[in-house]
């Protein structure tokens, strides 16, 4: 029984040190040339690491900035504002996001979408992942849609079951409508339209199948 | 009747029913010896403190403490540290992968795969006739300029890759020569708040 206990014991203080660990010492981390710039993403891993923000996101934002070929002190800026964005997303895509909702949250909220529009969405499909519409939503906001008026529509499609297909066809036309010149607002306007005519009125989805399990 | 009134068994019913004097400092006397025994009793951490103090490890039960450690240190380190992300990418053409699948990470904040959707296939093509190589970075595959090298179709085609990724919005961008970084330009561009820079949106579909 001694014994036992001992060994759960050396076991979580390995695991707890290796965890803390191989986040500063990701073999990734020598694809980072520059030492200052590896210090600095080091030490960022770590932290936040012990904060609860997994090494995988924060990892890949460093990377990105070293592609684009940013300052050591940019990537650390950058690094902060994921960490803040990740744990502000998880508190609005609560109670239990995927990595990929919150991963996705926080580039919706770095893109200047408000936590309420995310708090929305969950609410709307409380049971599955909604990566992809908070996706469809970051990208309308990134055309320069106002984020009221995206949500909205996205929260629209998603009470009428509008598929993942419709949903990403929706934020495509709009995107060639505004390079082709149209007003955000109206793009989105004409284009949800388009779809929501293919689609039952929310009343309609609820009363004809009350029971339908959710959009894959 | 009589013979269920037996003489001796009521004798000892008489004296069983006189309750004997309590003796009080002897009661006093027992509940300060349990106050003085609560209070020399020493705390959990001390308990935990000298179980981890005593030496009595025996040669085997050390060495199998020491394995036990190795094989949970390394595999966590697997899990947690050199892992990419959920989402890999391998190049196509010629049936040659030669990206990695990586382990699934898991988050430390409230997480459920209750919910979590497969990743789907996306081709992409990059014209880019001098280039002597051309690599796809994004977030499906960590940016690591490693693990998806675009292969060249023919001997002058287009440059070739197939990522994995899961449905939603990616950012991703070719590097070429293992220096440039270029949009692609089949796709919209990424406005990115942190950088910069040359990038492109790829909005995933479920299959």
């Amino acid at each position: 029984m001694i014994f036992i206990r001992r060994c759960a014991a050396v076991a979580a203080l390995a695991v707890a040190v290796a965890t803390t660990a191989s986040a500063q010492q990701d073999s990734r981390l020598t694809l980072i040339r520059d030492d200052a710039t590896r210090e600095v993403v080091r030490q960022q891993l770590g932290g936040a690491l012990s904060r609860g923000v997994p090494v995988e996101p924060m990892m890949a934002k460093a990377l990105e900035g070293v592609a684009k070929r940013a300052s050591s002190k940019s990537i650390k800026a950058a690094m902060t504002r994921l960490e803040e964005n990740w744990h502000r997303a998880a508190k609005a895509l609560a109670p239990n996001p995927t990595d990929d909702e919150l991963s996705a949250g926080a580039d919706a909220l770095q893109q200047n979408v408000p936590e309420s529009a995310l708090r929305a969405l969950r609410k709307q499909a409380p049971g599955r992942s909604i990566a992809l519409e908070i996706g469809v939503l970051t990208q309308l906001v990134a055309r320069n849609v106002e984020p009221g008026q995206a949500s909205k529509m996205v929260l629209e499609l998603m009470a009428r079951k509008a598929t993942g297909t419709q949903l990403t066809a929706l934020s495509s036309a709009v995107q060639e409508d505004v390079e082709a010149g149209l007003a955000p607002a109206m793009a989105l306007d004409l284009r949800g339209r388009g779809i929501m005519s293919l689609l039952p009125p929310p009343s309609a989805v609820s009363t004809l199948n009350p029971r339908s399990t959710p959009r894959p | 009747m009589d013979l269920e009134r037996d003489e001796t068994i009521e004798r000892v019913a008489q004296a069983l029913a006189v309750v004997p004097p309590r003796d009080a400092q002897a009661v006093s006397r027992v509940m300060a010896a349990v106050r003085a025994h609560k209070a020399q009793r020493p705390s959990r951490l001390t308990l935990v403190m000298e179980w981890m103090r005593q030496p009595a490890f025996s040669v085997a039960s050390a060495g199998a403490l020491a394995a036990a450690a190795l094989v949970l240190g390394f595999f966590s380190r697997g899990a947690f540290g050199n892992a990419g992300s959920d989402q890999s990418a391998r190049s196509t053409l010629e049936g040659q992968p030669t990206g990695e699948f990586p382990i699934v990470t898991g988050g430390v904040l409230p997480a459920s795969n209750s919910h979590e959707v497969r990743a789907v296939p996306v081709p992409l093509v990059f014209d880019a006739r001098n280039a002597k190589s051309v690599v796809v970075v994004g977030d499906f595959n960590g940016w690591d300029d490693t693990k998806t090298p675009m292969v060249r179709y023919g001997t002058d085609g287009p440059w070739t890759a197939t990522v994995l990724a899961k449905p939603g919005r990616h950012v991703y961008a070719f590097l070429v020569d293992g220096t440039t970084l270029v949009a692609d330009p089949r796709a919209p561009r990424a406005k990115d708040l942190d950088f910069g820079g040359d990038a492109s949106v790829l909005m995933v579909t479920p299959p």
